[in-house]
């Protein structure tokens, strides 16, 4: 590019960024000079972006996928991978009895009926038609059904790698493998570009940006990269994920959060692209609602291997005591924020982490090599007898063999008086030795909040109450779907199907 | 004739403390510098200027290392439990080379984001 | 005259005599096939048998171990190399301890184990050939410029997996893993 073609870009994307700034439009003889045009384009990488990505292409258009990270994915390729299907084909093959009413009924009561009806309805009833995508694209899952805590029934998909990558990876695959399908990483999105009438007609972006996770606020400090636009001519869909790991926002939202608490987030969940959003008028929805993962470990970093244990093996088939009674405090499946309040309670100032463990069993059920990375590293432990498990964590022995005796009694009759559960089908109980144990605790995993969206996975303004024309937005970046907490594997369905809705839509 | 022989010593001298501040200052790691390369070596038609230098990215890399799979394809046995950095069950052989590796400062590794303990039982220190 | 003529066609016979079962114990121990006799040579011919040097390849042209692995400057030194490669491996292996070697680190003294006369022995013309890709060009006219300096570095500095088609570090664990985590797994790999 001659230095000449250079500076007239620069000072067009300056009277792209003032104008926009100021709220006004451009007119059309004002025409930004694009570096490039595309049907499509899709901000993110995870899910949701995906699925956009892959159904807008499947339908002939030509699709660019923009990312500031310089891997593919997000959170969905460091995730668990369980991915909730109700009414779907393995549950009819196993006998499961699930049905419209009982998914409601657990999603509302997680959410605390703040969910959105239209949109819990939308990804109820598409469900299987994700599911399907991600199949159509070559995603394998387990037969085995994994029930996340809060489900009345099992209704988990779990990609056979055990990671979300495992559904990433193909449809990245089927995208490239399409026609007139770009990915962009590295790229950073910055702003949108709408016309006169407040249309969404492009993105101004960063090429050659490179995430500093050293910095405080990326977002706000980060100045790398060659500013780029890019003309999208049927819609933008902005699939951009959550923030979890922005200190500066979250800690607006949350002031107790401290900056150095740990999150299953990857460094780059940031709320630079939702903010952006909020900026030429998407209505706000849910924000302040932070949801904290309660089956991380304190033993390891980030997302780590730890729920693979928790959600697997220790909560559903096993228990979870306090530390200084060993007895239990919570009813070990209930959904997220239930667990990760209760376990804040007993955890307090001191670091008094509980401890969560079941008997020999239920680890069959993990991945094998996940199973062995985890016992390897430490993090988990294996005891041949709950007198050892005691004696490690500082258990009263005689207390936590009654608390055993006393939960493997309830197991026996089907009923947990004191929390609730619901208690294993098969009648595993905590008796088959050896035993294995973690400290848990909760880490900050999933923003509530985000954009506003119809059942048409559209952005809805606050200046018209309308779509904004050209905008999309499917995801953990989107708010309403969950409420104020979500369920677990409830992520993977809301982003797959918004995200297949915003590919049919565009 | 005595002259010309200084200022040649003297031309040498300042070239080799010019090399030596550039390689303080731009270290390279030690299975680079056993081939006794030059800046220019990775830094093609970069000028002369090293301050000016930028990033050679994959392609530079991959110009002597060839291609992602064939060093997936190196720690093979690391595939095993999916730990291979360059085939990891989470991005494939598809990281940009210097996520991790970084020729005049530090390398580190991606994985210990999330696996900072598990690490250290799966591979080494990153080249 | 004829005593001479005699005396020439005896030594010459006598030397065939000496230089025939010599031959054909060169020849015979050259290969991989003798050389992975030895259980710690069978990472090396594992990887060898999957490399083009093998004959893994269109032409089936193939190279032996000793093809690369002994010095082909004189004949001299090829054959001396060899004697004392055959006793200090061979009393290693009978009387040392072969399981002790540690491999994976050996495997950084390449250049001590490659030489460069037996790799240009074969590829005559690599270090002119203009058909190569611009960046192997550099490199071997680098390397021709480091010739006879202190920085001298061999075809085996670059050429890391060369001969064993980048499989020998994976060999060599599956063998006997670097990293404990990984040695349930191998077992079960191998059907243990």
């Amino acid at each position: 590019m001659s230095n000449l073609s250079r500076r007239n870009l620069l000072k067009i994307s300056a009277l792209a960024a003032a104008a926009t700034a100021l709220g006004a439009n451009q007119s059309d003889s004002n025409a930004p000079s694009w570096d490039g045009e595309y049907d499509v384009i899709v901000i993110g990488s995870g899910f949701a972006a995906h699925a956009a990505a892959v159904k807008s292409a499947m339908r002939g258009l030509s699709v660019l996928m923009v990312e500031k990270m310089g891997r593919v994915g997000g959170n969905s390729v460091i995730n668990g991978g369980i991915f909730c299907v109700p009414l779907s084909p393995k549950q009819k093959a196993q006998g499961i009895n699930d049905s419209r009413e009982l998914f409601f009924k657990d999603t509302l009561k997680a959410g605390r009926n703040l969910n959105n009806p239209a949109l819990l309805e939308l990804i109820f009833s598409r469900a299987n038609d994700a599911l399907n995508l991600t199949l159509e694209c070559g995603a394998e899952y387990r037969d085995f059904l994994e029930q996340s805590g809060g489900h009345s029934v099992p209704r988990g998909y779990k990609t056979s790698n055990g990671t979300g990558a495992g559904i990433i990876q193909p449809m990245q695959a089927r995208f490239k493998s399409l026609p007139n399908t770009e990915v962009k990483t590295r790229t950073k999105f910055d702003k949108f570009i709408t016309d006169d009438s407040g249309r969404v007609v492009g993105v101004e972006v960063r090429e050659n940006y490179r995430f500093d996770n050293k910095l405080f606020d990326d977002d706000r400090e980060n100045k790398s990269g060659d500013k780029k636009l890019y003309r999208a001519k049927k819609g933008v869909v902005l699939a951009s994920g959550g923030f979890c790991a922005d200190k500066v926002y979250r800690k607006l939202q949350e002031p107790l959060i401290p900056d150095n608490a740990q999150t299953t987030n990857h460094s780059g969940a940031t709320a630079g692209a939702m903010l952006e959003a909020f900026r030429i008028g998407a209505y706000p929805v849910h924000v302040s609602h932070l949801q904290f993962g309660p089956w991380a470990s304190p033993d390891e970093k980030g997302y780590g291997l730890a729920s693979k244990f928790n959600v697997t093996a220790s909560f559903r088939y096993g228990i979870s005591v306090d530390k200084k009674t060993s007895k239990r405090y919570m009813n070990e499946i209930a959904d997220r924020k239930t667990r990760a309040d209760k376990m804040f309670e007993i955890i307090g100032k001191d670091e008094n982490y509980p401890i969560h463990f079941c008997d020999s069993r239920p680890v069959k059920h993990m991945l094998k090599e996940q199973f062995d990375k985890l016992l390897a590293s430490g993090a988990l432990k294996r005891f041949d007898t709950l007198d050892a498990l005691a004696a490690e964590y500082g258990l009263n022995a005689s207390t936590l063999k009654q608390t055993v005796a006393q939960y493997n009694e309830y197991v026996k009759q089907g009923k947990d008086p004191d929390f609730g559960k619901i208690l294993p089908k098969d009648g595993t109980d905590i008796s088959v030795p050896p035993f294995y144990a973690m400290r848990g605790v909760p880490k900050l995993h999933h923003a509530m909040g985000g954009v506003a969206i119809n059942n048409k996975a559209q952005v809805l303004s606050s200046i018209t109450n309308e779509p904004i024309a050209g905008l999309y937005a499917a995801g953990e970046v989107t708010g309403g779907t969950h409420g104020a907490s979500r369920l677990g594997s409830n992520a993977i369905l809301d982003c797959l199907v918004c995200g297949m809705v915003a590919g049919e839509n565009v | 004739m005595i002259k010309r022989v200084l200022c040649l010593l003297f031309c040498l001298a300042c070239a080799g403390f010019a090399s030596d501040e550039l390689s303080v200052k731009y270290p390279l790691k030690p299975h680079h510098e056993h081939l006794a390369l030059g800046c220019a070596d990775c830094h093609e038609n970069q000028g002369d200027e090293p301050s000016k230098f930028k990033a050679i990215g994959d392609k530079g890399c991959l110009s002597c290392h060839k291609s992602k799979k064939l060093l997936a394809k190196r720690l093979e046995f690391m595939d095993v439990l999916k730990a291979n950095p360059h085939n990891s069950v989470h991005d494939g052989p598809t990281l940009y080379c210097d996520e991790c590796h970084n020729e005049h400062k530090e390398s580190t590794n991606m994985c210990l984001e999330c696996h900072e303990h598990e690490v250290k039982e799966w591979m080494g220190v990153t080249p | 005259m004829k005593k001479l003529a005699l005396i020439i066609l005896v030594a010459g016979f006598c030397g065939f005599l000496l230089v025939l079962p010599t031959h054909y114990a060169l020849e015979k121990t050259s290969d991989d096939k003798f050389c992975a006799v030895c259980h710690e040579m069978a990472a090396m011919s594992a990887s060898y048998a999957k490399d083009t040097h093998s004959g893994a390849n269109k032409s089936g042209v193939s190279a032996k171990c000793v093809d690369c692995h002994l010095p082909h400057t004189s004949l001299a030194r090829y054959v001396l190399q060899k004697a004392k490669n055959g006793i200090v491996e061979g009393y290693i292996h009978f009387f040392g301890d072969p399981d002790s070697i540690d491999w994976v680190k050996n495997l950084k003294n390449r250049e001590h184990y490659v030489f460069d006369s037996g790799c240009l022995s074969c590829h005559t013309k690599v270090l002119e050939n203009e058909l190569l890709p611009t960046k192997a060009k550099q490199m071997h006219a680098h390397y021709k410029e480091l010739l006879g300096t202190q920085k001298e570095i061999k075809c085996a500095s670059c050429h890391v997996g060369v001969g064993h088609n980048f499989e020998l570090r994976n060999e060599l664990e599956y063998q006997k893993p670097t990293y404990k985590i990984y040695e349930k797994k191998m077992k079960e790999l191998r059907g243990e």
